[in-house]
């Protein structure tokens, strides 16, 4: 669908990418009720666990992740509702969606671009937002999510534009910039609009959208507080080098970001010793 | 909080080495409470626990050399991931604060001034 690859710059629009998000895996229909429903109070849980038990690759890892030690269930739960009884809805429903995403995008097809350390940064980020969020009294439901999707738009342009995402992926190499700029520079159109446009498509919450949309400019009016959440996280993670990636670079903190959380040192110190213990758990089994 | 805290793998660590931080599942319940000095069979059990690190207290005396290499490797890191920060820049003080957080938590408190 899109133009010929030119060797120089190719100018993508929010077109391009609208067009080619048809061509993308689409998660099974009943993550996208999952993660719709993530602002409803009253979902029948017992529908949603019959069914989610339809998919049974989704229910297999779902399970594999409930039966794993380290939530310490003294029983071996053998169905999506049992898991409910035990973990809770809201931590079964984490669980579900980073099953389903995780698995979601094909690799491979973009030389360069490292999918286990783009996971282990997402995994990471959702960690630390969700330890934030109890911190700050905030639904950490919503943080674990949108701390694990916040860059979902960068799978985008790495499955739709695989060829152009390597000049990204070089331009990024030869100035030592951040790739953020290099989107920019080589696309036309970076990973924030990409992650919208894929939020919209996939009908998140507007709360969610607000927070990938903003998590690089957590100052703009109206941004929300989750953005700043997954702002200070995203900073965190890459501080605190979990992914791994020989080239990390810590993107400039917000000060009103950092401000609107009012957090101070003890704290902080805390956070990222939870962050460090939390990602191990579930990077263990997510990317096993 | 003990500030000389190391997350040491499952294979490293041996039985009289001190837990620095409560271990917790997933849930928060307390699997272990901090301080705990850990006995064979507790190692022998994590993996059980799909446990596969621990955070350890380091022990003042436990082998300098390798004390100061992973101080090194620390800062060295750090430096390479925070290359865009400009500590003269006074409007980012955000950042400089994130760095000099994570800085005390990697090298612990300040102990001696180190170039």
């Amino acid at each position: 669908m899109n133009a010929p690859p030119s060797p120089q710059a190719t100018e993508l629009t929010i077109d391009d990418v609208l067009t080619n998000l048809v061509d993308l895996p689409s998660l099974p229909a009943v993550v996208m009720e999952l993660l719709n429903s993530i602002d409803q109070e009253d979902v029948d849980i017992s529908v949603l666990a019959k069914k989610v038990s339809y998919d049974q690759a989704l229910t297999a890892k779902t399970l594999r992740l409930a039966n794993s030690s380290l939530y310490g269930l003294q029983v071996k739960v053998t169905t999506i509702q049992q898991a409910i009884t035990y973990l809770g809805f809201q931590t079964t429903r984490n669980l579900i969606t980073a099953a389903a995403v995780t698995g979601c995008f094909a690799e491979g097809q973009c030389a360069g671009f490292d999918h286990k350390a783009f996971w282990r940064h997402s995994i990471a980020t959702a960690a630390c937002a969700k330890v934030l969020a109890r911190q700050m009294r905030f639904n950490q439901d919503y943080a674990f999510t949108a701390g694990l999707l916040h860059d979902i738009g960068r799978l985008v342009l790495v499955s739709c534009f695989p060829q152009q995402y390597e000049r990204v992926i070089g331009y990024r190499a030869a100035h030592d910039c951040f790739p953020l700029e290099a989107e920019r520079a080589v696309l036309g159109i970076d990973h924030v609009a990409a992650g919208v446009a894929l939020a919209e498509h996939w009908n998140f919450s507007d709360t969610m959208k607000l927070a990938i949309a903003h998590h690089h400019d957590p100052d703009t009016p109206g941004a929300g507080f989750l953005s700043a959440i997954i702002h200070i996280a995203d900073a965190v993670v890459h501080a605190l080098d979990l992914a791994q990636m020989a080239d990390g670079l810590v993107p400039p903190v917000s000060s009103v970001a950092w401000q609107a959380l009012g957090l101070d040192e003890e704290i902080y110190l805390q956070l990222f010793r939870e962050t460090e213990l939390q990602y191990d758990e579930i990077a263990m089994v997510l990317l096993s | 909080m003990t500030a000389n805290y190391q997350h040491l793998a499952l294979a490293l660590v041996q039985p009289g080495m001190t837990l620095s931080d409560e271990l917790l599942d997933v849930q928060g319940h307390v699997l272990l409470p901090q301080g705990t000095v850990l006995t064979e069979a507790m190692i022998t059990l994590m993996p059980r626990h799909g446990i596969a690190a621990l955070p350890i207290v380091i022990e003042a005396v436990a082998s300098q050399e390798e004390l100061a290499a992973g101080i090194e490797y620390h800062e060295q890191r750090l430096a390479r991931l925070f290359r865009r920060q400009d500590p003269d820049d006074d409007a980012d003080w955000a950042t400089a604060l994130l760095r000099s957080f994570v800085t005390d938590y990697r090298l612990g408190m300040p102990q001696e001034p180190v170039e």
